[in-house]
């Protein structure tokens, strides 16, 4: 999951996540990063390609949301990170 | 599973608490103070004897003077909109949380002036800027008793004793330290002290109260049935229903009153202790991780239950995110609703990751999140790709 949704108010996340979910489009709840938005403790990940339906959606359910980013974390990387410092101790 | 965010909200409750939450739904279930027959009075038993058992619990005298508010954010809002009008003047720290910004920033907005004295950038309070600060005009002092982002602990005996003696009035912020810290309002000199109880009191959300000096009056922030005076259309102009409106959450008070209960058991120089050890643990093993910023005096003696830190390399939310998903160590990464602390600390806008401890954290626990973030330093530390941006 390449995207994320930043939030006004963590119930708006969670809300979101419902919406999401009944629609068909998977989700997961992440620590909002500061680095693309201030306001929220959660943010939402999700396939940004299809970013389109999933704005529309959460318009339609009046969901309120920040923004929408092309973010990929690098805590991603963390489970092969990990093997390699394991390895290299 | 390993939950270090005590300072938001206590888990897990012990389990009188629990079971006196459902004891109140079936033995006590009225509704307080409304009517005579036997279930509200039991209702009223519960609330009454909750109110004692916290008036004997801060030493407050008159049981009358607690008032019980749903958190503290909600008894800081009965102080000061109760107290401040135009033209007064307020000093406080630059530590504050934004239930304590908030409600002083908008009541600057309607004339009231407000002095912020910048702490240490290591948290530590400046009694002397604070000293100064104060004018023969300040109204009211108002400072956190324990910083919610870096624990360090304010001098409260201190700052009561200071603000007796320049005439002001003195509201201690006490969510992180009622129940982790002892307080005694008599001893302390303090005014006015809003406590939560769902944090260190061991009790449910939803719980909380406000302590009132005898002499103090403030004007009521919601007006409404309070089961007395009902022949009067005016508020009652007596505590403590003169500050409760409406029916309160008693079967959070009933399960608030056993988790003090708790507390007062096993003694609050114990619990202190406990999480003073813990502090100290932490504090130690995070010499040795490479690329850690502990942010605070390092020194467990002057902080409550928290410690704030970061990892080189990585920003406080990932750190976040692979401590829950990794390791299933719970915290809270951010600017923990104090964006003036973060300023004060130089970690705004990013944050921190805080652990806060309680009473049923463990050696054992400290241990396993030092190794995990030892872990999580090394990978932050090689370097990830990153891939970011705006759609």
């Amino acid at each position: 999951m390449d995207g994320l949704i930043s939030f006004f108010a963590s119930h708006h996340a969670i809300r979101a996540e419902t919406v999401m979910k009944r629609g068909g489009f998977s989700s997961q709840l992440i620590p909002g990063p500061k680095e693309l938005s201030p306001n929220c403790g959660v943010a939402l990940r999700f396939d940004y390609a299809r970013r389109g339906d999933v704005v529309e959606l959460l318009a339609a359910k009046k969901v309120r949301i920040d923004g929408v980013h092309f973010y990929r974390p690098r805590t991603d990387d963390w489970h092969v990170r990990q093997a390699e410092c394991n390895e290299s101790r | 599973m390993i939950y270090f965010d005590n300072a938001a909200t206590s888990w897990p409750k012990p389990a009188p608490v629990c079971a006196a939450l459902t004891g109140y739904f079936a033995d006590a279930g009225g509704n307080p103070g409304r009517s005579g027959h036997r279930m509200s009075i039991a209702a009223a038993r519960l609330v009454e004897g909750a109110r004692e058992t916290l008036a004997d619990f801060f030493h407050a005298g008159d049981p009358s003077r607690i008032v019980f508010t749903q958190n503290a954010t909600h008894a800081l809002n009965v102080a000061l909109y109760g107290l401040l009008r135009p033209g007064d003047r307020v000093v406080t720290t630059s530590l504050e949380h934004n239930s304590v910004m908030r409600p002083l920033r908008h009541l600057e907005s309607r004339g009231v002036a407000i002095t912020v004295v910048p702490c240490a950038q290591d948290g530590t309070f400046d009694v002397q800027g604070l000293r100064r600060a104060i004018r023969p005009d300040t109204r009211l002092l108002v400072t956190t008793h324990a910083s919610n982002v870096v624990g360090t602990l304010a001098p409260v005996a201190e700052l009561g004793a200071l603000a007796r003696e320049k005439g002001v009035f003195y509201l201690v912020d006490a969510a992180q330290t009622a129940g982790a810290v002892p307080i005694d309002v008599q001893e302390m000199r303090l005014d006015l002290l809003a406590f939560t109880g769902h944090k260190a009191l061991l009790g449910p959300t939803g719980t909380g109260g406000l302590y009132i000096r005898e002499g103090i009056e403030l004007t009521p922030l919601m007006r409404g049935g309070t089961g007395s005076d009902s022949a009067r259309e005016i508020q009652p102009d007596f505590l403590p229903d003169s500050h409760e409106s409406g029916t309160l959450n008693v079967a959070g008070i009933a399960g608030l009153a056993a988790g003090v209960r708790f507390v007062s058991e096993l003694g609050i120089e114990a619990l202190r202790k406990h999480e003073q050890a813990l502090v100290a643990q932490f504090l130690a093993g995070a010499s040795d991780i490479p690329g850690i910023i502990v942010y605070g005096p390092k020194d467990a003696k002057l902080q409550c239950g928290v410690v704030s830190f970061n990892l080189a390399g990585a920003v406080p939310s990932e750190v976040g995110l692979i401590l829950d998903q990794s390791f299933e160590i719970m915290a809270r990464t951010g600017l923990h609703c104090a964006p003036s602390a973060h300023r004060t600390l130089g970690t705004f806008p990013e944050g921190a990751v805080r652990f806060s401890f309680g009473w049923f954290n463990t050696p054992a626990e400290v241990d396993m999140a030092l190794k995990a973030l030892k872990e999580i330093s090394a990978w932050a530390a090689k370097g990830a790709m990153v891939s970011g941006g705006d759609g």
